[in-house]
C-alpha cells in the first residue's frame, strides 16, 4: 500500500477510525495532505478535530486504519522510527504546551538544544528570528506563566517551527487571538508556505482564517462519524449541497436556537 | 569573485572559493547547519578586512535555521559596511531576512541584575515580613470563617467535610496502621536490647507506652498525614487557583477560605485524633509482640502499661493530634491559595506544604513538651 502513495503526498490517512473507548468519533476516513498545501480540518466543537490531529501525529493509536507520513506508517512504526517520524513534524498544541520552567526563548531554543550542534549564539539568533516571525520578540525573557493564551500559542508555533519540520500541525492557532494578531498569524503561515515550502495542517473553526489560509478543507461530523465535505473553503461555502456544511460556513444556528425570542 | 564553483561536498556545505567567497549550496536545515555556520563564521573572522561575497545562488532549500544563518551573514554585511555581500539569494528567502531588524536580534539575552549582600539581606527580610503578614492574615481569615460558621446554621458544608475526612482519614488507615505498628515494634526492640543489659526489661513497657501515646503516635501519624494530605490539599487548591476556579468562587460572592479551607480544617482536626488512636493501639501491640520475645507476656505487658501511663498521656496525645491536623491542613490550604501561575508552581506549593508542615509539627511538639512536663 505504501508504494502507491505519491511523493507529492505529505500525509496519507487511510481508512482511519478513531475515538475513545466505545465512543467512536470517526469511521473509515481517508484523505491526503499534499506537500506545500495548507489543509484545514474543520468541524464543530467536540467533532474530534484535535483527536484526529493526535491520531495523525502518532500520539493516539487509531482504532483501525493507517496514517503515513512521507510514505511511512506512523501507526505500525517501531518506537525509534516513530520518534524519527514525529521529529519531522512540528506540532503546536491548543494551549501552546510550553515548558513552564523555561523562558519563552529557552522554550523555542529547546529543540535546537536537543537535536543540533549549533553554538549558543546561533541558537539564540535562530530562536529570536522564530519569535519575531510570530511577533513574540518582546516576550522572549518572560516565563510561560506570564503570557496570555494567545501569546502561549504563538510561542508554541515558534517552537514547532524550530527544527524546520516541513510539516507543521497547528491546533487552533488563531482561537483567542485579537483580529490583528490573528490576521498577522495567517499571513505568517502563508509567508512560511511560500518561502520555506512548509506543509500546514491546521485545526480551526475561525471562518475568517479558513478563507484566508486554506487551500483545502475537510469537515468532520460527529453524528455521521465521517468526513462530510472536502474541497476549497469558498466552494464548500457557495456550492455545497450539504446543509450542515452551509450552516457551518454561514454561521447559522441549529433549528433549536433559530426560532428566536 | 575569484575562483570557480567548487565540487559539491555534501548538503549545505560551505566552500571557500579563491580568496574571498563563500558558497552556500544544497539544503541547509537545523540538522545540517552547524558545520556550515561554523565555517562561514571562521572564514569571516579570518578574512576580516577583505571584502567577502556569499554566493547563495545554489541553495536548494533552507529552513528557519538556514534563514537565521543568512540573517547572521546579512547582519554582518550591514554592520561592517560592504565587507560581506550576499549574491544570488532567491527572493523568497530574501524577503524573510529583510523583514527583521539586525540590531534587534543581536542583543544578548537579558541576564539577572546582580545584587549586593545588603540588598539581598534587605529583600529577604522584607519578603519574610510580608510572608509573616500573609500567614497572620490567613490565620485571621480562618478564625473569622470558623466563627461565622459557628453562628450561622448550615454554614459548614458537612458533605464536603465528610468527603475530605474519608480521603484524608479512612483512606489513610492502612498506612497509619503499618507505620504505627512498625514504630512500636522498633522502639520496643531498641530499648529492650539496652534494658536487658541492666535487667530492667519490664520497664521497656513504660518507655513504649509513654513514647507511643505522648510522642511517636501523634508525631509519626502527623508526618504521614503531612505527606499524604497536606500535599494533596496544596495541590488540589493550587490547581484550582491555576485554573481560576478560586476566582470563580470569589466572583460568586463566596469566600474561598470559607468554601475551600474550612471543610478541610474541620475534617483534618477530626480525623487526626482518630488516626492517632489507631496508631497508638497497633504501636502498643507491636511493642507487646517484641516484649513477648523478652519473656514479658501480654498480661504482664498490660498491667505494667496501666501503671506506666494514664489517661492524661493519652489525652495529651489526642490534643497534639488535633493541633497537628489543624496545622497541616492550614499550611496545605495556605500554600494552595498562595500558588502562582503554571503547573510548576503547583508542585512547589505541594513540596513547600510538606516541608513547612513537618517543621511546624516538630516545633509544636516541642512547645507541648515544655507546657505539659
Amino acid at each position: 500500500m505504501e508504494a502507491s502513495i505519491s511523493p507529492s503526498t505529505a500525509i496519507n490517512v487511510q481508512g482511519l477510525s478513531m475515538g475513545y473507548g466505545s465512543r467512536v468519533l470517526l469511521e473509515n476516513a481517508s484523505f491526503d495532505v499534499k506537500r506545500g498545501e495548507v489543509l484545514v480540518i474543520l468541524g464543530g466543537s467536540g467533532s474530534g478535530k484535535s483527536s484526529l490531529m493526535k491520531n495523525m501525529i502518532g500520539l493516539y493509536r487509531p482504532m483501525a486504519g493507517d496514517v503515513s507520513i512521507a510514505g511511512k506508517s506512523i501507526v505500525n512504526a517501531s518506537p525509534d522510527d516513530k520518534a524519527r517520524l514525529q521529529r519531522s513534524l512540528g506540532v503546536m498544541y491548543q494551549s501552546g504546551a510550553l515548558f513552564g520552567s523555561l523562558t519563552v526563548l529557552e522554550n523555542v531554543r529547546f529543540p535546537l538544544d536537543q537535536f543540533t550542534d549549533l553554538g549558543m549564539a546561533e541558537k539564540n539568533l535562530t530562536a529570536r528570528l522564530l519569535l519575531r516571525q510570530v511577533e513574540m520578540g518582546a516576550a522572549e525573557s518572560l516565563m510561560p506563566a506570564e503570557l496570555s493564551g494567545g501569546m502561549l500559542k504563538r510561542a508554541g508555533i515558534a517552537r514547532a517551527m524550530a527544527l524546520g519540520c516541513d510539516i507543521l500541525m497547528l491546533d487552533e492557532p488563531s482561537a483567542g487571538l485579537d483580529p490583528i494578531t490573528a490576521a498577522n498569524l495567517d499571513r505568517t503561515i502563508l509567508t512560511l508556505r511560500e518561502s520555506l515550502g512548509f506543509t500546514f495542517v491546521v485545526v480551526t473553526h475561525e471562518l475568517q482564517s479558513i478563507f484566508t489560509i486554506a487551500d483545502r478543507a475537510i469537515m468532520l461530523d460527529p453524528v455521521s462519524r465521517s468526513i462530510i465535505a472536502e474541497g476549497k473553503p469558498v466552494e464548500l461555502r457557495d456550492g455545497s449541497t450539504d446543509s450542515r456544511v452551509r450552516q457551518f460556513f454561514n454561521r447559522q444556528p441549529t433549528a433549536a436556537h433559530s426560532a428566536g425570542p | 569573485m575569484a575562483g570557480t564553483r567548487p565540487t559539491s561536498n555534501g548538503d549545505g556545505l560551505v566552500a571557500e572559493v579563491g580568496e574571498a567567497a563563500i558558497v552556500l549550496e544544497g539544503r541547509i536545515t537545523a540538522y545540517t547547519a552547524a558545520p556550515v555556520w561554523r565555517r562561514a563564521t571562521e572564514t569571516l573572522t579570518q578574512r576580516s578586512g577583505v571584502p567577502i561575497t556569499v554566493d547563495a545562488s545554489h541553495l536548494e532549500y533552507i529552513d528557519d535555521v538556514g534563514v537565521a544563518l543568512l540573517f547572521d551573514l546579512a547582519r554582518r554585511q550591514r554592520s561592517r559596511g560592504a565587507d560581506v555581500r550576499i549574491r544570488g539569494l532567491a527572493p523568497r528567502f530574501a524577503s524573510l531576512i529583510e523583514a527583521y531588524d539586525p540590531e534587534d536580534l543581536a542583543q544578548a539575552p537579558k541576564g539577572m541584575r546582580r545584587i549586593g549582600a545588603f540588598e539581598h539581606l534587605g529583600r529577604a527580610t522584607a519578603d519574610q515580613m510580608a510572608y509573616a503578614g500573609r500567614i497572620a492574615g490567613f490565620v485571621g481569615q480562618c478564625v473569622a470563617a470558623f466563627a461565622q460558621a459557628l453562628w450561622r446554621r448550615g454554614a459548614i458544608r458537612w458533605s464536603e467535610v465528610l468527603d475530605v475526612a474519608t480521603e484524608a482519614g479512612a483512606n489513610a488507615v492502612p498506612i497509619v496502621l503499618l507505620v504505627g505498628f512498625l514504630i512500636g515494634l522498633i522502639i520496643a526492640f531498641e530499648i529492650g536490647r539496652v534494658a536487658q543489659q541492666f535487667g530492667a526489661v519490664i520497664f521497656v513497657v513504660n518507655g513504649v507506652g509513654v513514647a507511643m501515646l505522648r510522642e511517636l503516635g501523634p508525631l509519626m501519624t502527623a508526618i504521614v498525614f503531612a505527606g499524604r494530605t497536606g500535599a494533596a490539599f496544596a495541590a488540589q487548591i493550587g490547581t484550582q487557583k491555576v485554573n481560576e476556579e478560586v476566582n470563580a468562587i470569589s466572583t460568586f460572592g463566596l469566600d474561598p477560605v470559607h468554601f475551600l479551607v474550612l471543610p478541610r480544617l474541620i475534617a483534618a482536626a477530626l480525623v487526626m485524633p482518630l488516626l492517632v488512636v489507631m496508631a497508638d493501639i497497633v504501636g502498643l501491640f507491636g511493642g507487646a509482640l517484641v516484649m513477648a520475645t523478652f519473656d514479658v507476656g501480654f498480661l504482664q505487658f498490660y498491667s505494667q502499661l496501666l501503671g506506666a501511663v494514664d489517661a492524661t498521656d493519652f489525652l495529651i496525645g489526642l490534643l497534639k493530634a488535633a493541633t497537628f491536623g489543624l496545622t497541616i491542613a492550614a499550611i496545605g490550604c495556605q500554600r494552595g491559595l498562595a500558588t502562582g501561575a503554571g503547573a510548576t508552581s503547583v508542585g512547589l506549593s505541594a513540596t513547600s506544604a510538606v516541608v513547612s508542615s513537618i517543621v511546624m509539627i516538630v516545633v509544636i511538639d516541642g512547645i507541648f513538651t515544655v507546657l505539659t512536663s
